[in-house]
């Protein structure tokens, strides 16, 4: 069961939004991600996460995509 | 240290609490006792010494020697002391001639049955008979020798640790009682009646074979030489000895470390240990031979690659060739590149050198420890509920509980002393309920009460625990008052509309957790309705994709029924080992720093670097999964790990080795070749808890001093160790104790502000938080307030997510992991001792149902596979396993428990999801393709090892 950096960073942040649907509508759970994020995710990871998004994005959930974009936006 | 008593003296009956004081008078002399003291009792704390047999202060008094009569005026005859109650006025006398008469027959009867080899005898200067005798003057025996007696009874010698030799049992029944009252086993009984009367393990079977797990306090109870550790049979006593901590589990009992110059000789646990009152379990008690160990590594290594033999060389050789290769990696691959893991094993002071030696020498926050894969969800639940990440009772506090809720947790096993004291209270009445997919041993507690089991699915926890909460809200069972005074308001409304939704009843939760709605109801019900009630929890809490959820959950539950603040309630993570608290508190996480401040915080992080002088990195660090998948990415080259086996204990075995293969650099410091180390390039000889001085942080927040018995087999405790790497990597570090550790932790760490080795020696232990606000320390938290921005309790919406790992067609079982009661952890230490013969290998527990399914009989080999890998365990058919479930420990890295773990991990934390992996089981006849590698490389990097000390031996010889 091989993940690579990436794969396994694109669970992560959807495990994140999945997990607090309940927060509010996709903002408040994007915000909520977001914060979350830079409380507790490696610079490495954010940056590997805003490359994804500039590059691609579409294996995310659209609450966790909006905070990655969120994250490129002000810098991660 | 600061004690109400002598902890090394026995005060004959236990210590009773009331607000009532007696005055009476002895021998003359007046002294006040709490109402319902014994008169023995009395006379012992007037120093009085009344003689005794039957009777120990960690005993209910039982009055069958006799011994303690004594003359109180008014009354007639002579009442024993132990069970007389102290009253008001009473006058007593505890020596005359009609006393002393009847206390030497009695002495004569016993004598009359015993060897008269005091000389030879192994409790020779540790025999309270042999005081009892010369008390009394007891100067012969007008029975004589010849009668009828016991002194060819025969000795029983199947346990590894201690002796029972029967000849020389006075049927005083404290053993028995020990084994009752103390450890709650009810393994020893007095069989048959008068002359016939002898103390039996089990039904008549040998100590092995019997229900005794060890705990040894039989051993200690015995007055005479009948229970004697193997130890002392073959080394004679003791002539000092030190108060330590054990090194295990997070229980952290305090032990008597009794020597013979620099030999261990026993350990003893410490009545004055706050923790654990004077009793132990088998691992503290017995298993310290590890220590001692011929497999210890005695000195630095190195070598170039991991396919080559290991060379022997000085520290400085070792510390150059780790800060040469270090700073190299950093020049080509960046300050980022590299990091380092704290242990739970060690101790406070060195956790927080190695994470300061991260944050300084290596200039990043790319520290983690081993509490990542076990209680980081904790850390993280509880600070965003109740405002810190820690428990918030004490142990003792589980004696005012009326229901235990224990979650996820096996405390008989993992954490036995404190599994006892639950077992007390259980005893005295407490309602249990055990929420867990197995039927733990606690539920079969003798003499226990009410209790209900809650055998859930695994990955089922949040949905429970919801449930729970639903029923306390819509049956208008929640503590109103304790709600509005205590708890941020909008935020319990929220929860409250959360919670009340239908899809939370039991009644529907039932298809997913499959327990019956009606014990849900029933366990709410008990929970939310009496006075004092207190949730336990373990692992199978935390190692959940929803691992965080839960533990949120679980402060929502006690916040709701108003179950935080005083004794007998709270929530109490049980950790798994002896400084998973600790480790924690000393800033191990890559995004706090000491003391849970966040490294974005600029006050704090201010402090840090006036007094580090150093600018830190405001960024988190990599968490330890993290690391593995930089690593294998390339850009993650090396890692400093102290006393943590991550390829053994960390999930998705063949995951891990190919990282820890990617690195250019791995320095293991240990005090094994444990599995990690075989892909190490630098060895770095560690040292055990009775080689160093220094603190552990137990699970109920207490602070215990580790106290050096014998020198460091290399030379170096742990914390110098990390000194002299960062001092070679250009960072100056400079401690004469871990003392002086101790101070910088108390001026950077708020919650450690009070604490000196100076008020620990006087005080005996500390529960942070101890600062200017609570300056004896925190035995309780929260009684008035929450560590919160408002104060306030914090509910929090805790949807049930499945995990993705669910049993399918391919993989129809569940499996889940844990630990037993002999073996620790990875098992390094206590495979190297005699408990290893309780526990030789891990098994694969399954249902009879299960196993019928699939032919499987007792012990057949089976081929346990999941989507992450394959392994393979012989066959244990319990029905303590639902069916469906199956499960297994990791004691032994042979076994690869964890080649079958995924990377399915707590979504907050990233703590793994060691509780649920989907598996098949087949009957198999060899080992798996990872096994037979396993062995092979086991074989190949012992020669290494031996290679190079060989090498070094021959070096030594040449040169005389």
């Amino acid at each position: 069961m091989h993940q690579s950096e990436e794969e396994h960073l694109i669970d992560m942040i959807n495990h994140i939004a999945m997990n607090n649907l309940s927060v509010g509508d996709e903002l408040a759970v994007a915000q909520m991600i977001e914060g979350h994020i830079r409380k507790f995710w490696p610079r490495r990871m954010k940056a590997l996460l805003c490359d994804y998004i500039a590059r691609d994005g579409s294996e995310l959930h659209p609450a966790a995509l909006l905070a990655g974009t969120r994250l490129s936006e002000k810098g991660a | 240290m600061l004690q109400h008593f002598d902890p090394n003296k026995d005060y004959g009956t236990p210590a009773v609490q009331s607000d009532i004081q007696v005055t009476l008078e002895i021998d003359g002399i007046e002294i006040s006792v709490p109402e319902g003291t014994s008169v023995l009792r009395a006379a012992a704390l007037a120093n009085i010494n009344i003689p005794k047999l039957c009777a120990t202060d960690n005993l209910e008094a039982f009055g069958s020697c006799r011994l303690c009569t004594v003359h109180i005026e008014g009354r007639r005859g002579a009442p024993a002391s132990c069970t007389t109650p102290a009253e008001q006025g009473m006058r007593v006398s505890t020596q005359n001639d009609k006393l002393a008469k009847l206390r030497r027959n009695i002495m004569e009867l016993y004598i009359s049955d015993h060897p008269l080899d005091c000389l030879t005898c192994p409790a020779n200067g540790d025999c309270e008979l042999q005081d009892m005798a010369g008390a009394v003057g007891l100067r012969e025996v007008r029975y004589g020798f010849d009668g009828h007696n016991h002194l060819d009874a025969p000795k029983d010698t199947s346990n590894p640790y201690f002796t029972f030799d029967a000849s020389k049992c006075i049927v005083c029944s404290r053993c028995v009682r020990a084994c009752e009252e103390v450890q709650g086993t009810f393994a020893l009984t007095i069989d048959g009646r008068g002359f016939d009367s002898k103390v039996v393990a089990g039904q008549d079977e040998s100590f092995f074979d019997s229900d005794c797990v060890s705990c040894g306090a039989c051993v200690q109870a015995c007055p005479t030489a009948t229970l004697s550790e193997n130890a002392i049979i073959t080394l004679g006593q003791p002539e000092h000895s030190v108060v330590t901590t054990c090194a295990y589990c997070g229980v952290g009992c305090s032990f008597r470390a009794e020597m013979k110059g620099d030999q261990l000789v026993r350990m003893v646990p410490h009545k004055g240990g706050d923790a654990n009152h004077g009793h132990s379990c088998v691992k503290g008690r017995f298993a310290f031979g590890y220590a001692t160990h011929k497999d210890r590594i005695k000195a630095p290594m190195i070598r170039d690659s991991i396919d080559q033999p290991w060379r022997e060389v000085s520290w400085e050789a070792a510390m150059a060739f780790a800060a040469d290769r270090l700073t190299s990696i950093q020049k080509e691959y960046g300050r980022e590149s590299i990091g380092g893991i704290t242990s739970s094993r060690c101790t406070n002071e060195e956790t927080y050198l190695v994470q300061k030696l991260i944050r300084t020498a290596f200039g990043n926050n790319n520290t983690d420890t081993c509490a990542r894969v076990c209680h980081s969800p904790t850390g993280y639940g509880l600070k965003q509920t109740l405002g810190e990440s820690a428990g918030t009772q004490t142990f003792d506090s589980v004696m005012k509980s009326d229901c235990v809720l224990v979650i996820g947790a096996n405390p008989t096993d993992a954490h036995p002393v404190f599994g006892s004291l639950m077992r007390r209270r259980l005893r005295e009445g407490a309602s249990l309920i055990v929420a867990d997919p197995r039927q733990i041993d606690l539920l079969k507690t003798p003499h226990l009460g009410a209790s209900l089991h809650l055998p859930l699915r695994p990955g089922t926890n949040v949905a429970m625990i919801n449930a729970l909460a639903h029923v306390v809200i819509t049956e208008g069972l929640e503590d109103t008052d304790f709600i509005a005074q205590r708890c941020d308001a909008s935020a319990y409304l929220r929860w409250r509309d959360f919670i009340k939704q239908s899809c939370h009843a039991p009644e529907v939760v039932e298809g997913i957790t499959g327990v019956p709605a009606a014990d849900i109801r029933e366990a709410a019900r008990t929970f939310a309705k009496v006075p004092n009630a207190a949730i336990y929890y373990g692992l199978g809490v935390t190692e959940h994709s929803q691992g965080s959820t839960m533990v949120m959950g679980i402060a929502n539950l006690a916040l709701v029924t108003g179950n935080i603040g005083r004794e007998g309630v709270g929530v109490n993570p049980l950790r798994g080992q002896n400084n998973v608290q600790g480790s924690c508190d000393m800033g191990s996480f890559p995004h706090e720093l000491p003391g849970y401040q966040h490294v974005s915080d600029p006050i704090a992080r201010g402090r840090f670097e006036a007094v580090w002088g150093v600018t830190l990195d405001d960024e988190p660090g990599l968490r330890i999964p993290n690391m593995f998948d930089a690593a294998i990415a390339g850009q993650f080259r090396a890692l400093y790990v102290q006393g943590e086996d991550i390829a053994q204990s960390d999930p998705n075995t063949q995951h891990v080795e190919e990282a820890l293969r990617s690195l250019d650099c791995l320095i293991v410091q240990d005090i094994f070749l444990n599995e990690t180390a075989k892909f190490a390039h630098v060895l770095l000889p560690g040292s055990t808890f009775l080689e160093k001085n220094g603190t552990f942080t137990n699970a109920e927040r207490r602070i215990n001093r580790v106290r050096k018995v014998m020198p460091p087999v290399a030379g170096k405790e742990d914390w110098q160790v990390t000194m002299a790497l960062s001092n070679a990597l250009g960072y100056a570090m400079h401690y004469d104790h871990p003392s002086q550790i101790m101070d910088e932790i108390a001026q950077l760490a708020p919650s450690f502000a009070g604490v000196s080795y100076d008020k620990l020696e006087l005080q005996g232990s500390l529960q942070w938080p101890c600062n200017d606000e609570f300056p004896d320390g925190s035995p309780i938290m929260h009684e008035t307030h929450f560590p919160t921005p408002h104060g306030k309790g914090q509910f929090a919406i805790t949807e049930f997510v499945p995990t993705t790992e669910r049993a399918t067609r391919r993989f129809p079982l569940l499996l889940t992991t844990g630990r037993i009661l002999s073996q620790y952890n990875v098992g390094a230490q206590t495979r190297r001792t005699d408990n290893q013969r309780w526990h030789q290998e891990d098994v694969l527990e399954l249902h009879p149902h299960d196993a019928e399914e699939r032919g499987v009989k007792e012990g057949d080999w089976l081929g346990i596979s999941s989507r992450a890998g394959r392994t393979v365990l012989r066959a244990l058919i319990s029905e303590r396993m639902q069916p469906g479930v199956v499960y297994t420990t990791f004691h032994h890295p042979g076994s690869g428990a964890n080649v079958i773990t995924t990377n399915n991990s707590d979504w907050a934390t990233n703590c793994p999801e060691y509780k649920v992996t989907a598996v098949q089981v087949e009957k198999v006849s060899q080992p798996s393709e990872w096994q037979q590698g396993f062995e092979a490389n086991h074989g190949r990097q012992q020669r290494f090892l031996l290679d190079a000390t060989d090498s070094v031996a021959k070096d030594n010889y040449a040169s005389k």
